[in-house]
């Protein structure tokens, strides 16, 4: 038999709430009353976030920002499967994530503000800063995921991406790597569609970018990243699957970008209209208010008590934000090593002296 | 400047210290690992790395997919994780599909996160020319690394010195390049003490003192260096010579107390002469000892092209002879 | 309390954007976020949304102006309460700013003449020799033009200095050939030789004899500064002597009443400026700047006096502004402040900036009279030296007076010395009576 197949690849594609709410029984996830209005919860407080960082931005208070407005579903269903002893290593618009584990809001502001010490990641947490060389943060996931692995530890690494970071020779060699070195690692791709103003099918001609994780070895799936339960079921799956020590995987989940790429872009430049106003009617909370409502989970009242007080957190945030006191410019000498060495010290020294030469 | 030496010493040569290092700092530290291509079973391209997959298990000693890029890049996740990761880049002329991962981020994690999270990071590389290698296998980047904000720069010049520097670059908390001169990886053996030593990172060694001029170098062109302060000691002219053995962090002090004492300075280096170390010596003489200075800086170095292949090596390379040029320039002047 | 909108950095690196339109008008209810206009920039229009909660008081633009970033555009009334945590502005150099301390720069725009140092050309007839040359030459107090080069190329050695500054070495002895080094360099090495006992004794009392001071910054920019004013002016200085016993009882008189309220200060600074800008009127070529340039002497219609301060770091020179305009008490009060301020460090750039002429007092520790520096880019600088009891002849008789030098450094290149005299002239009468003075004051 001089010719045969020696692997034939599926990708699925999971969907569990359609876009009017309407729940698909069979799949439906066994989730508490709680935790399914925790989930409506944290979305919403990710879209509270997003509306005031957009307008702090316009006001001269923060700099440049990148929205993550409908993608709200997919940071939340991966978050719900992880715990504080996870690393979240993520692209640059992961603040969903990194606030559903507890990262204060007001330090993911001042990252956008310009200040580093928005970085300083409180110590019972496992999230490595925002990565703006695109893709290349996934590679250290791939290492983290092989070091959770050699140590024995039960955590895992959730690497982010967008669509984009799918071109770039990182994401291959991390997909690699991981799948070499049976990392605990899980691969979460948001496609949001647009890389700036480069479309999907521009990044690749292949039919999925969950399907790339065959080639390497591991399992992809793609889901409605616009449906908060298809993301959790997955990933669910992909968490366990690491946490247990069987490796490596890769999820897509497909959204959309609402916004423009970042607030110094304009999409209106690249983007039709009609599209926009498509995926506006598969709003990912809409979507999940109206299943929670079909089953008699949340009401109206429910949902203007929950925006006035993710308001008034998101305000408190902002005060906090803007109640830190002023960094000390020397601190940019202070931690480029354990210790410095002269020539630093000199700058340094120099520097606080006023010595501008 | 030994931490717990044996009385017991071993001849070596530089690549076997180097695999000395980190037979003796891997044995005492389970969280250093060992990965790149073919370090395993293979012991590396070089054997700079033989027998310790052997004494240490596929899991320390890994053998990665052929991706410089991966292998920096799984490394700093790895030494974000816990572990204290050596890396090896085969030759330094490949080490750019790597130069985002050790530029972008193993030199920034420290500051960017304000002490957060650092980046305990050894890269391996041999540098340089001189072994009839094939195209991209010859090059000397140093000066890259040295003008990249995070990065330490170590290059040995001994057997000695190789080993002592690379434990305490392993045992650094801060990313290291280390930079192998794989000319005199064989050349000479030396005495090297037997378990964990240190030659700490920053301190020169003055190889020679001398009176009338002091030449400065690293790693393969301490030889011609040395040759050359031996040729002109028979003319009664005496040289100093200067093994910086680590580029950052730099020992200013024994150079500026050098420079001050001679008043003439020759820098070596195999690297392009533009923008090489060379020029970031010439200027630190010239902000702390211009005074001093009987004559201007002299530069003997590689020549601003692309490194030439086997058979034209030795004209780009600077010998004894170019040395010596050097050293009679500034002494004419 | 009202909140002023700046217009922010929208984008990133943006410098102004054009009012597309309001969409609040004066008077309006505003709340936090509410978007107020509509902004179009290189790269997007965008909707602006209010950071304060209140009314809209003020649009300061029409839709279709072009408005440049941190340029006020609207301002919101009854919004303080928020406003105040938004002083710090997150883009911009506002950080780097604040923690800048301004002194070095003040100085250094105060005492220099403008922008850049000049350039220096290679300066013919200038010695050539090594930074090591030079130095040993300064500590030897060699004059390097003074010294025959015997090195390659017309240099200097080492070895010339060290004759040059042998005590033997006049100009009709040869020069000494140092003694031969103890251990043999080669030929072609040539280290610096023993030095001469000349240099022994020179060289041998820095840390005994000789103390080093680091210079400090403010005195490396007096420094720069006064040989860059030796270098640029051709300095005349014009001296001339007053009577000024009539001024002193009526400056007196004038002091009891200013100072009895307990608080004022008066002193007899404020009527030689007056008396200054005087005499400055009736003589507009003190009061200018030689735009060399440009071929073109500006004659200054603003009388800016600056005031020579001694700080314990060195010189300081703060500009009293519009001296024409303020009366004697004000200015006394002016000068009071401003004198405190420059030795604790604390005028700010603008205050040591835009002095039209300089006083300088001289004489308050004795000495009889200097020839003070012109403050560049200024054309004059007057010296006012102590007043002393001398004798004087007075209608034929010798009588004791109270006398005081008066010194004019003036700027030949623009101002002959004929000029010089009269405005010195000028100004000495009216000192020497104030009627005078007082009748002729605008």
């Amino acid at each position: 038999m001089p010719r045969q197949v020696i692997f034939e690849g599926r990708i699925e594609n999971l969907s569990i709430l359609d876009k009017d709410g309407q729940v698909d029984k069979k799949l439906e996830p066994k989730l508490t009353r709680d935790q399914l209005t925790g989930m409506y919860r944290l979305m919403v407080m990710m879209r509270k976030f997003d509306e005031k960082a957009l307008n702090l931005q316009r006001q001269g208070r923060i700099g440049t920002y990148g929205s993550l407005r409908g993608q709200e579903a997919a940071q939340a269903g991966i978050a719900f499967n992880l715990t504080k002893t996870d690393w979240v290593v993520p692209s640059f618009r992961e603040h969903g994530v990194m606030m559903a584990l507890g990262l204060p809001m007001h330090l993911i502001y001042a990252y956008w503000k310009g200040d580093e010490r928005g970085n300083i990641v409180p110590p019972d947490l496992r999230i490595l800063p925002a990565s703006v060389p695109v893709g290349s943060q996934l590679v250290h996931a791939a290492g983290l995921g092989m070091a959770m692995r050699l140590k024995d530890e039960p955590s895992v690494v959730v690497g982010f991406a967008g669509d984009g970071a799918t071109s770039e020779g990182d994401f291959h060699e991390a997909l690699n790597f991981a799948g070499v070195f049976n990392a605990r690692t899980v691969f979460f791709i948001q496609n949001n569609q647009w890389a700036i103003s480069v479309p999907r099918k521009r990044q690749t001609a292949a039919e999925s970018i969950a399907q790339k994780a065959l080639a390497y070895g591991i399992p992809g799936i793609q889901v409605d990243g616009n449906d908060v339960l298809a993301v959790y079921a997955a990933s669910k799956a992909a968490v366990e699957h690491a946490r247990s020590g069987k490796g490596a995987s890769l999820i897509e989940a497909v959204t959309y970008r609402m916004g423009d790429h970042t607030t110094a872009d304009d999409q209106k430049r690249y983007r039709d209209p009609d599209d926009i106003a498509y995926w506006l009617a598969r709003d990912p909370i809409d979507r999940f208010r109206k299943y929670l409502v079909s089953k008699k989970m949340w009401t109206d009242d429910n949902d203007a008590a929950l925006a006035a007080e993710m308001t008034a957190m998101v305000e408190d945030e902002v005060k906090k934000l803007e109640s830190m006191p002023a960094p000390t410019p020397v601190e940019f000498f202070d931690h480029m090593y354990e210790t410095l060495p002269w020539n630093l010290r000199e700058q340094r020294e120099a520097f606080a002296q006023g010595d501008r030469s | 400047m030994s931490a717990r030496t044996t009385d017991k010493t071993q001849k070596l040569t530089l690549v076997q210290a180097v695999t000395d290092a980190l037979q003796c700092a891997m044995r005492e530290d389970p969280s250093i690992i060992v990965l790149g291509e073919d370090v395993g079973l293979n012991g590396g391209v070089f054997r700079a790395t033989d027998g310790l997959f052997k004494e240490f298990g596929a899991d320390r000693v890994i053998d990665t997919p052929l991706a410089e890029n991966g292998i920096v890049g799984s490394a700093i996740g790895l030494a974000i994780g816990g572990f204290r990761p050596v890396a090896e880049i085969q030759f330094t002329g490949f080490v750019y599909p790597a130069v985002n991962q050790i530029f972008a981020h193993a030199a920034r994690y420290r500051n960017r996160t304000r002490g957060r999270y650092h980046v305990p990071l050894v890269v391996r590389m041999p540098y340089g020319g001189g072994i009839h290698a094939p195209e991209h296998h010859s090059e000397s980047y140093e000066a890259l690394m040295v003008n990249t904000p995070g990065l330490q720069v170590v290059i040995p010049s001994t057997p000695y010195d190789a080993k002592g520097l690379l434990i305490s670059a392993i045992q650094n908390n801060d990313p290291v390049i280390f930079m192998e001169p794989k000319k005199i990886y064989r050349s000479f053996r030396e005495d090297v003490p037997e378990g964990v030593y240190h030659v700490p990172l920053g301190k020169a060694n003055v190889v020679k003192e001398g009176r009338d001029v002091t030449v400065v170098s690293y790693g393969a062109m301490m030889r011609p260096s040395l040759e050359a302060q031996e040729f002109l000691a028979r003319e009664n002219i005496s040289v100093e010579v200067i093994d910086l053995r680590s580029l950052v962090p730099l020992d200013i002090d024994t150079l500026i107390a050098s420079v001050t004492k001679t008043g003439r300075l020759v820098v070596v280096h195999e690297a392009p002469r533009s923008c090489g170390f060379g020029a970031e010596l010439t200027a630190l003489v010239n902000d702390k000892a211009l005074v001093h200075l009987l004559a201007p800086v002299e530069r003997v170095t590689g020549y601003d092209t692309i490194f030439p292949y086997a058979i034209l090596e030795h004209h780009y390379l600077p010998d004894r002879e170019r040395v010596v040029a050097g050293i009679r320039k500034t002494l004419d002047f | 309390m009202a909140f002023e909108f700046k217009l922010p950095d929208v984008g990133e690196g943006l410098h102004e954007g054009r009012l597309v339109e309001w969409l609040v008008r004066a008077g309006d209810p505003i709340a936090v976020d509410q978007p107020f206009a509509r902004v179009e920039t290189d790269k997007a229009i965008v909707e602006l949304p209010s950071p304060v909660s209140g009314s809209v008081q003020t649009l300061h633009f029409k839709p279709g102006d072009v408005i440049a970033v941190g340029q006020t555009m609207i301002t919101f009334g009854d919004g303080g309460a928020t406003a105040a945590a938004l002083t710090a502005p997150v883009s911009g150099k506002s950080a780097v700013d604040a923690g800048k301390s301004p002194v070095s720069e003040m100085v250094a725009a105060v005492l220099s003449p403008g922008s850049a140092p000049p350039v220096m050309a290679a300066f013919p007839g200038r010695a050539v020799a090594t930074p090591h040359t030079r130095s040993l030459a300064r500590k030897l107090g060699v004059d390097l033009a003074r010294v025959t080069p015997s090195g390659k190329g017309g240099r200097i050695t080492d070895e010339d200095v060290i004759s040059a500054s042998a005590p033997s070495n006049q100009a009709s002895a040869p020069p000494q050939p140092p003694p031969a080094p103890v251990a043999i360099p080669a030929a072609s090495a040539r280290p610096a030789p023993p030095p001469s006992p000349g240099v022994v004794a020179g060289m041998a009392g820095v840390g005994e004899e000789i103390e080093e001071v680091p210079l400090t910054h403010l005195r490396k920019v007096i420094a720069q500064a006064m040989s860059h004013s030796k270098h640029t002016s051709a300095h005349v200085t014009h001296v001339d002597e007053a009577d000024v016993s009539e001024l002193v009882a009526w400056y007196k008189k004038a002091k009891q009443r200013i100072e009895a309220d307990g608080r004022t200060k008066f002193t007899i600074l404020p009527i030689f400026m007056k008396a200054a800008v005087t005499a400055l009127k009736a003589h507009p070529f003190l009061n200018a700047v030689f735009d060399e340039p440009n071929g073109k002497i500006l004659l200054k219609k603003f009388y800016h006096l600056g005031i020579a301060v001694d700080t314990p770091e060195g010189l300081m020179v703060p500009v009293v502004k519009h001296v024409d305009r303020k009366d004697m008490v004000a200015l006394a009060g002016e000068l009071v402040d401003l004198a405190g301020r420059a030795r604790e460090r604390r005028v700010t750039l603008d205050e040591l900036r835009g002095g039209t002429f300089t006083i300088t007092n001289v004489g308050a520790i004795g000495g009889v009279f200097a020839t003070p520096v012109i403050h560049q880019p200024e054309v004059a600088i007057l010296g006012m030296h102590a007043i002393k009891d001398r004798p004087a002849v007075v209608d034929g008789q010798i009588v004791i007076r109270k006398m005081m030098y008066v010194s004019l450094s003036f700027d030949h290149r623009i101002v002959d010395g004929l000029e010089a005299a009269r405005f010195m002239t000028d100004f000495v009468e009216l000192i020497q009576n104030p009627d005078l003075l007082m009748m002729r004051l605008l």
